[in-house]
């Protein structure tokens, strides 16, 4: 049976092939070829993709170039959510390897934050990390670090540095024996129907008389579609890092591996594959 | 970071019912959206001055002065006419949407807002402040700037401005005091 720090690597080393493809509007001086990269799953697009630009920028006028934006099959891809969800929500179901489009103008204003440069990730990363621990130990944690623990927990996500990152991250991850797990757990649930982008509330990992929350248990009380009762066809799959663990997963043990870096557990309810 | 100590979303509800009752007493055009999550909504149709605004917002003045001068014009009439009415620096007719929604993970209200030009144009941030600036004389400027970021609306999925929660409570703390208090 693997070890539990064996599951922290495999969710820190996931991998997703990707080939970007300049948009067909977009004026060039020569034709574009494709650019292959590998993206890590856990990262942002905005903070792995600048070989991209690099490489389409060599064949554009410089009139022509205005803040990069990617998108999947129509639908403008939001570089704040981690680049696994955005594969799993959008694109599981085609074969790799997955296929972006990248634009260099008329900018989704209504649909993506812009990006103008790392601090903005960064910044948006650590507000992550503020917030999962402002649910799981009412901020005490991330307030008792230091500056250059928080610096620490960046560059660990910005250089691929595992251990780097887990060095501090591991103190936002410990509990008192007492509470048996953390106050509540950080959590998203995205769904590809309807307006609401995810579904985020308060849910402990304990119940009042002490039995530990299954996933099956958040999910029956935040998304019971996604539940399937037996004798019923199954038509929802729910996927965290490109798998769908098993319903009877205690949650702040998924909490504790699975979560991304910023300390969330990011679940997307998708519709299960027709083929 | 300090948080108003026990605002749940119960009394949040209850004080955005106070809020309205004063909206509808002053007229001042909240209202309550309703959904799983429901928050307070209110939107606003105002001209500014751009005096201080970029370049961008003021060509955007200057254009949708231009062509609402068009449209009012014969058809016949030759274009170099259109324009000539506008005023050096028009006013930028602007659409403003202010929402308050509630934190669960803050235990605080949230604010979001965005604006934009009558042509459906996002502001930048810039743009806004040029204009909110002026009014907000107490506050540090650079305080100010790093609480308020753009961000995804929780409920829409669209991009917003958000004043960031920490400094709800700086905000806001006065106005839910004195709503508790008459509520005694």
């Amino acid at each position: 049976m693997a070890d539990d720090k064996d599951v922290l690597r495999d969710v820190w080393y996931g991998r997703i092939p990707a080939c970007f493809t300049l948009h067909q509007d977009q004026v060039t001086e020569r034709e574009a070829e494709p650019y292959y990269l590998l993206l890590p799953r856990v990262s942002y697009l905005t903070l792995v993709t600048d070989k991209v630009k690099k490489h389409f920028l060599k064949v554009m006028r410089a009139e022509d170039v205005e803040e990069m934006w990617l998108e999947y099959e129509g639908t403008p891809l939001k570089w704040h959510y981690p680049i696994g969800v955005l594969f799993d929500l959008h694109a599981s179901s085609s074969i790799l390897p997955w296929n972006i489009t990248v634009h260099f103008k008329d900018f989704p204003e209504r649909d993506l934050l812009h990006c103008s440069s790392n601090s903005v990730i960064e910044a948006h990363f650590m507000s992550g990390i503020k917030e999962a621990d402002a649910l799981k130990h009412k901020s005490q944690v991330v307030n008792d670090m230091q500056k250059k623990d928080h610096k620490q927990l960046w560059m660990g996500l910005q250089n691929d540095k595992f251990d780097q990152f887990w060095a501090m991250n591991r103190k936002l991850m410990e509990y008192s024996t007492e509470d048996g797990g953390f106050r509540y757990i950080p959590f998203r649930i995205y769904q590809t129907t309807g307006e609401r982008p995810f579904i985020q509330k308060l849910f402990r990992p304990l119940s009042a008389d002490g039995a530990v929350h299954t996933l099956g248990d958040l999910l029956r009380e935040m998304y019971p579609a996604a539940v399937t009762h037996e004798g019923a066809e199954k038509r929802l799959q729910v996927v965290i890092h490109g798998i769908e663990p098993l319903l009877e997963t205690p949650l702040q043990w998924l909490s504790e591996h699975l979560s991304h870096p910023d300390n969330f557990l990011h679940i997307c309810i998708i519709p299960v594959p027709s083929d | 970071m300090k948080m108003i100590s026990g605002l749940d979303e119960d009394s949040f509800v209850a004080c955005c019912r106070l809020v309205l009752q004063k909206s509808e007493e002053l007229r001042d055009g909240w209202r309550w959206e309703q959904g799983s999550e429901g928050y307070l909504r209110k939107t606003v149709l105002h001209s500014v001055s751009i005096q201080e605004a970029e370049n961008s917002e003021r060509e955007i003045a200057h254009k949708e002065c231009q062509s609402s001068e068009a449209v009012l014009l014969d058809d016949e009439d030759d274009d170099n006419v259109a324009g000539a009415n506008c005023p050096a620096d028009p006013p930028l007719w602007v659409h403003s949407e202010f929402h308050v929604l509630f934190s669960s993970s803050y235990r605080t209200p949230v604010m979001f807002f965005r604006s934009n030009t009558l042509e459906g144009r996002a502001l930048s941030l810039d743009a806004m402040w040029s204009f909110i600036k002026p009014k907000l004389k107490s506050s540090s400027e650079e305080d100010l700037l790093s609480t308020v970021t753009q961000q995804e609306h929780p409920l829409l999925g669209q991009t917003f401005f958000m004043l960031h929660p920490c400094k709800t409570n700086t905000f806001m703390r006065p106005v839910l005091q004195a709503a508790q208090r008459e509520n005694r």
